[in-house]
């Protein structure tokens, strides 16, 4: 593992030394970046159920030791395979960002970014957590930037406000963690023997600390800011593996802690919320990459429902549930990953061939881009978990997770898992609506926008290639559902010892493709048989109710979700205009979704804090002799304060 | 042997839904005080479109030629979910038939359904594409809220499993949530079925066939069929669940499950013929509140242990 660890320093290196040559270091930074990637997938998934140990060489500070046990070695597989897929789409589409920012430098950041999230899954005390922790934070900020633009200084300070409130808590937890355990390495923080009150208020630091980073409701406002602002490829690596490395060492600590059933129930209610509120605004959004920002958040808050449902299990001591609520939260980790990664991927491929990321310009682009169309086509099903594909995989095993949690007699637990399950259905049926609203305007129906759709043209071979990877991931890893759920739950055993239970009962899905097959055969007979008439479909312009056919007849973005805004405008917020001047010029709509919370919940905060640091500034004044005045009531305070209490 | 009683349910419910909707459409015209067309006027349509040339819009792509065929796909995969022939015995097929296959099969009908008419641009098409996605937004809730109370209940998402246990009386009528979660599911699967107040599959352009406007000929006669299938297997759903008569010999069962469906729906002419027509937010909002209610008084009582 060091090997791959340098090797990744060494590309960074080296992109970044050749930055007299961008495009060169374009070629030979992501090139690396995706050789190296796709060897550290494979040594990761071949040592999948060992432990690999590396000691920083040297006299560093507190002598780093960087462990990885199979659950570590699983989000590094991960990790390394999105990475692989990432970076070969980069190798084309890196070139679009040439007169924003010089690729050597995005090149060594790229290298950087892969190398720093594998060494937070492999760290293992807390001060090389935290610092890398930072570190990963900082990149994928700079990345965030190469896409310099109007808004991307604002998007990145909230992007970086919202990591360092979770920071905090971060630290806050970690230390008193550490000062309990009397030691800073993780190894030791097992079986503290802490009070529940003690012990809660952990699991809460944890959770703010790695659920603001995932996108966990309500820290979820920075997501489609920053996933909107940044290069595709750089978001498709934050939302398909960086929230992930959240989750990954969320998992971790909270397991060192002393399990109570709350625990899972706070998870099953933020899991809830956030798988609501993230559909609801992907669904209204009009930009199809915030539309695809927004579903991170409602899949963080699936996976959130998975391990609520683990926590649940390990809190009541029923090893069956534990078992399968890690597996669910596992599973869909895996395969948001790959789906999300390859989304984001997609809307890149869109953006730069219609530079607009509104969908209500777009349409029709299938007979322009078909392969890209296609694609997307297999990631919306598999996003909206349709079977035969993975997200349904994953997703039917966290329903069964739910169902056994509420076959449970308390009362608490049926409410909350009965919540949940109810939570992840209405979750599905406006998933469906989101992202066939989505496709549909994007890539289906006539061009709203002539002049942007007639320029589009289909990206190359390359840069399809880890695409086409990624969707075929999509359908095997659903058809091969039960091998997948076996190697995890490999994995999982190793998180709860003692116990023995094995995952059963679950649906085949290579039966569930094989009746999809069968069925399919059926209206082919039927065509025979009756002799059907299978002349060439005459063309003509869609029907109209006889009146000439306009492109602005079809449907719109707006008025496909109209009705659902209307039942749901009490959390939503939103303005329609209508902009009208002179009889004969043509009216212009404007439509703007607000989130809800961003503004009864953040722009308070960020008012006060204004407030008072404006107050504050009247101390800054620029004025020698106050300063001096300053230094001295400083000294005063603190002879005083040694005086008395040293 | 499982497999070919599979195929048997299929096709038998394939050629018995038009004569469903047959005599569905003679006892509605017959309410209206009209002669109406023979019951056997459904199985005339799909033969004569199948015979129809087609036309088609500009704008569709490859979405407009595999629509119709991804929604059969849906619709009788959705179907061979229902363990009519089959039960727990069978060795594979009771790992097909569990109630999330059976959902998400319905969630993909409508995903195509939705897409299949955005790729048209016809204007209509648009509209009614928003309201099937709305109608799902509406139902999915409640007939899962329902579902809650049976699958916990019975300890599995197995529908095989459900429905055997169910008939044998280990589970079922003297649990007070159970019988409430009936009502409201049979509500939610008429909705599902695609008829007044809710929508009307025959007729108004901006109502659920509005979708199909750009479609013809034996495209149309498929998507025909589909709508068919689909309407039996969520009347199916229910009963599977809620009057799970099964027999020994898969033939009986599967002629008595038909029987089942087609007084069902039949009798859904009743609700049909007699129901005012509703705008989506006002029809919906009103009438699925009271379903929503019934699902969570049902849903409450489960929690509480009743």
């Amino acid at each position: 593992m060091q090997t791959i660890y340098t090797l990744f320093l060494v590309a960074s290196i080296l992109s970044l030394v050749l930055y007299k040559k961008p495009l060169l270091a374009q070629k030979v930074g992501f090139g690396l970046a995706s050789i190296l990637s796709l060897y550290a997938a494979v040594f990761f998934l071949s040592n999948l159920n060992d432990t690999l140990l590396w000691k920083l060489p040297g006299n560093f500070i507190s002598a780093p030791l960087f462990r990885l046990e199979p659950l570590g070695i699983f989000f590094s597989f991960l990790i390394s395979l999105i990475a692989f897929a990432v970076s070969l789409f980069s190798f084309e589409y890196a070139k679009h960002y040439e007169k924003k920012a010089n690729l050597a430098v995005f090149a060594s950041l790229f290298n950087a970014f892969i190398l720093s999230m594998l060494l937070v899954v492999a760290s293992d005390n807390v001060f090389s957590f935290m610092l890398l922790w930072e570190v990963m934070t900082l990149i994928s900020a700079l990345l965030i930037l190469i896409n310099d633009g109007k808004e991307a200084s604002k998007n990145v300070m909230i992007y970086l406000g919202i990591a360092q409130i979770g920071a905090f808590c971060l630290m806050v937890a970690l230390l008193i963690m550490a000062s309990l355990a009397g030691s800073f390495e993780f190894s030791t923080f097992a079986n503290l023997n802490i009070s529940f009150g003690m012990s809660l208020s952990l699991f809460l630091l944890l959770l703010i600390g790695f659920g603001s980073k995932a996108g966990m409701f309500p820290f979820h406002v920075w997501l489609p800011l920053a996933y909107c602002q940044s290069p595709s490829n750089a978001s498709a690596l934050m939302s398909g593996v960086m929230i992930k490395v959240a989750l990954f060492a969320f998992i971790k600590f909270s397991l060192l802690l002393p399990q109570y059933v709350q625990f899972g129930y706070i998870l099953l209610f933020f899991g809830g919320i956030s798988c609501i509120f993230g559909i609801i605004y992907a669904l209204i959004s009009n930009d199809y990459k915030a539309s695809i920002a927004y579903s991170s958040c409602e899949n963080v808050g699936i996976i959130f429902l998975g391990l609520g449902g683990a926590f649940y299990g390990l809190g009541t001591h029923s090893a069956m549930i534990a078992l399968l609520g890690f597996i669910a939260a596992l599973f869909h980790i895996l395969n948001h990953a790959v789906f999300k990664s390859l989304l984001f991927m997609l809307s890149g491929n869109v953006y730069n061939v219609t530079h607009t990321r509104n969908m209500d310009l777009l349409g029709g682009l299938h007979k322009k881009m078909p392969i890209t169309s296609l694609i997307f086509f297999v990631a919306a099903l598999s996003i909206c978990a349709l079977p035969p594909l993975n997200g349904f995989a994953s997703e039917w095993v966290i329903y069964k997770t739910m169902v056994m949690g509420g076959m449970e007699k308390d009362v608490v637990s049926r409410f909350f898992f009965t919540l949940s399950i109810i939570a992840l259905s209405i979750t599905g049926a406006m998933a469906i609506m989101a992202f066939s609203k989505l496709y549909g305007a994007v890539f289906l129906g006539t061009a709203r926008d002539t002049k942007i759709v007639e320029e589009a043209k289909e990206v190359s071979f390359i840069q399809l290639l880890p695409l086409g990877f990624l969707a075929s991931l999509c359908i095997g890893i659903g058809i091969f559902m039960n091998d997948i759920v076996g190697m995890l739950s490999k994995i999982v055993l190793t998180l709860i010892p003692h116990t023995s239970a094995t995952p059963y009962g679950f649906i085949s899905m290579p039966l569930i493709a094989m009746v999809m097959i069968l069925c399919a055969i059926i209206p082919f007979v039927l065509l025979y048989l009756f002799k059907a008439n299978t002349k060439e479909a005459r063309i003509t312009d869609p029907w109209a109710c006889g009146f000439l056919y306009n492109k602005n007849m079809q449907i719109g973005s707006n008025a496909f979700t109209g009705d659902i805004k209307k039942a749901l405008s009490f959390i939503l917020r939103y303005e329609s205009s209508v902009k009208i001047d002179g009889y004969f010029s043509k009216a212009v709509y404007t439509h703007k979704t607000h989130d809800f919370f961003w503004e009864k919940l953040y722009e308070p905060i960020i008012d006060a804090i204004m407030v008072i640091a404006d107050k504050i500034g009247v101390f800054q004044n620029g004025r020698t002799n106050l300063y001096a005045g300053y230094i001295l009531i400083y000294l005063c305070l603190i002879l005083m304060f040694g005086y008395y209490f040293l | 042997m499982d497999f070919f009683y599979l195929l048997l349910q299929l096709i038998s419910a394939i050629m018995v839904a038009p004569l469903f909707d047959g005599i569905s459409r003679k006892l509605r015209a017959r309410f209206q005080s009209r002669i109406g067309p023979s019951i056997f006027q459904t199985y005339y349509d799909i033969y004569k479109l199948l015979k129809r040339g087609r036309t088609k819009s500009k704008s569709t792509s490859y979405i407009y030629q595999i629509a119709p065929y991804l929604l059969f796909i849906s619709a009788a995969a959705m179907l061979c979910a229902l363990p009519i022939t089959y039960g727990t015995n069978a060795p594979f097929l009771s790992r097909f038939s569990d109630i999330f296959v059976l959902l998400y099969f319905g969630a993909l009908f409508r995903f195509i359904f939705i897409v299949a008419g955005i790729d048209t641009s016809n204007p209509f098409s648009g509209i009614s594409a928003s309201r099937e996605g709305t109608i799902g937004f509406y139902t999915e809730e409640v007939a899962v809220i329902c579902l809650i109370v049976v699958m916990m209940g019975a300890g599995s998402t197995n529908l095989a499993f459900i429905s055997e246990l169910i008939q044998k009386g280990n589970y079922g009528y003297m649990i007070p949530s159970f019988s409430i979660a009936a009502t409201a599911f049979l509500w939610v699967m008429y909705v599902e079925t695609g008829r007044k107040p809710y929508d009307l599959a025959e007729a108004e352009q901006e109502l659920q066939e509005g979708v199909l406007g750009e479609f013809c000929g034996k495209d149309f006669a498929i998507i025909d069929i589909a709508i068919l299938l689909k309407q039996i297997t969520v009347l199916g759903f229910f009963l599977v669940i809620f009057i799970p008569w099964r027999f020994e010999h898969p033939l009986l069962s599967l002629i008595v499950f038909l029987g089942e469906v087609g007084f069902l729906y039949v009798m859904g002419v009743f609700i049909d013929n007699f129901g005012p027509r509703f705008t989506m937010n006002k029809g919906m909002k009103r009438t699925m509140l009271y379903a929503l209610a019934i699902s969570c008084t049902s849903l409450a009582l489960f929690i509480m242990g009743i």
